[in-house]
């Protein structure tokens, strides 16, 4: 992170203007595959001798648990969950993501604030209010947003879990099953992604093909992220 | 009357009761629920950082000292977002009244005397409803230390604002914590009209002035019927033997 650049008003307290690690973002919807190639990431970059630090929504040590057991209720609010997943992510960023940019790491984070305004737009959540409260959020490094259609997310999806009550929409949506909630809810997450595309600037990635394939494609976008890192001691020179 | 973020009324009417520790703004906001309620008005009662989704949370947070300035504003308004969905905001559209023991003022003047930018926690807590009256009682900040200290052994983390390290002594440091909200207050009795009521004077008197401001705005709160049971037992000479069977009893309130 050559800048330190917040979207909005930032945090108080951060007194430094450079941060020498990298902050690095998976997004895309459910099943799209972020688990898999964040892990396959992680331990490609530890490989080439990089420190690397992974975190995702709802992993913080301060709210993770409180909002799971508060979902399982099915009784939250959407302003409520909103400032949940803030407050989860603030206490992430700061006693996680900051420190370990500090020290060079490379931060590769599945899911940022994107997923949260995306979920939370499709509810009907005011988009400005979202933008201010979120404002304390670094821009990263690089985004890279993986893109598949429907069709190849929905045998993903049922491979791994089925159809979870959130990411169909059972909440709010008022469709006749869980199937058809889930392909209605998608859709609508997916436009709201698109729409963010450009005003983020996220790298889009075509995530219909192979795992092999956008893992490629991640790692070439990654090493353009990374190249100018300072390269550490034992593999100088096998980079490349 | 209540409104909505966007200026849109809302039927019920929202009181709320604003104040550093040891104001007396709690006991004032008591006296005025039971006279509200022996009016036979439909009261609901809300509390700062009482929300049993988000509580376990906030307790987790304060145990472990895991809370920053950014987090522990936004897990308070986390707090207070869960009550305003379910408990003020359902009361208020069907026309009750509800009072709450403080309300956002007191994120704005903690959360800014934490060092987060005050225009950042207004728009975190944008969403809130504007009350019908906000009472801030004002107390002189030497008195209510008296109120608060006196036969207290020991204070809270982040209640001292040990966080912020002014002081490692925790009695200097709620002194000087208490001091910096109490300017925060002050400078939002204009931006937000808030009405100023002296707490240092005698109990009584301040509930008459609450009353006083309360009293205009009660033309069409909505009244419930208390105990209504009564005039049939005694209309049709009944014991009431089944009311008992299902916890109605003539000594609940």
């Amino acid at each position: 992170m050559t800048e330190v650049q917040f979207y909005g008003h930032g945090l108080p307290g951060l007194k430094k203007k450079r941060l020498p690690g990298r902050l690095i973002v998976l997004e895309g919807t459910d099943g799209v595959g972020r688990s898999t190639q964040s892990a396959l990431l992680r331990e490609w970059l530890e490989a080439e001798g990089y420190a690397v630090a992974a975190t995702g929504l709802k992993r913080g040590s301060l709210a993770g648990k409180g909002i799971k057991a508060a979902m399982s209720g099915h009784t939250l609010g959407n302003i409520t969950l909103n400032l949940l997943y803030a407050t989860d992510f603030v206490d992430r960023l700061e006693r996680l993501i900051i420190p370990a940019l500090r020290a060079s790491f490379v931060v590769l984070t599945d899911r940022y604030i994107y997923s949260i305004i995306a979920r939370a737009q499709v509810r009907g959540v005011d988009p400005a209010w979202l933008r201010d409260v979120f404002g304390f959020a670094l821009v990263p490094d690089a985004v890279f947003y993986l893109h598949a259609d429907l069709t190849h997310l929905i045998p993903r999806v049922l491979n791994a879990r089925g159809f979870d009550y959130w990411e169909s929409g059972v909440d709010f949506l008022r469709a006749p099953d869980r199937y058809e909630s889930f392909v209605e809810y998608q859709t609508q997450i997916l436009a709201q992604f698109d729409a963010m595309a450009n005003e983020f600037g996220f790298v889009t990635v075509d995530a219909n093909g192979s795992i092999r394939e956008v893992f490629e494609t991640l790692q070439a976008g990654i090493r353009d992220v990374i190249q100018d890192m300072k390269p550490p001691k034992h593999v100088k020179g096998k980079d490349k | 009357m209540a409104k909505l973020a966007d200026g849109c009324p809302l039927p019920g009417k929202l009181f709320i009761v604003e104040g550093i520790d040891g104001s007396g703004k709690s006991t004032q906001l008591d006296m005025l629920r039971k006279w509200l309620i022996g009016q036979g008005y439909c009261v609901a009662f809300s509390e700062w950082n009482s929300s049993p989704i988000v509580r376990n949370t906030t307790k987790r947070g304060k145990k472990r000292r895991l809370l920053t300035p950014t987090s522990f504003c936004l897990i308070h308004a986390a707090d207070f977002a869960d009550r305003m969905e379910r408990q003020m905001l359902p009361a208020l559209k069907a026309g009750a009244i509800v009072l709450a023991d403080r309300y956002v003022y007191t994120a704005f003047a903690r959360d800014a005397a934490r060092g987060v930018h005050p225009e950042w926690v207004r728009q975190v807590y944008g969403f809130a409803i504007q009350p019908t009256v906000a009472f801030y009682f004002r107390v002189p900040l030497e008195e209510s230390l008296k109120r608060i200290l006196e036969g207290r052994p020991k204070l809270k983390y982040y209640e001292a604002g040990l966080d912020l390290g002014l002081s490692d002594d925790p009695y200097k440091s709620f002194k000087q914590f208490q001091s910096s909200i109490v300017n925060q207050y002050e400078q939002m009795v204009e931006e937000f009209g808030l009405k100023v009521i002296d707490a240092s004077l005698p109990l009584l008197e301040q509930h008459d002035q609450v009353r006083a401001i309360v009293e205009p705005h009660l033309d069409d709160a909505l009244h419930a019927e208390r105990r209504g049971w009564r005039e049939v037992l005694a209309a049709e000479r009944l014991e009431g033997r089944y009311l008992d069977e299902i916890g109605i009893s003539g000594d609940l309130p």
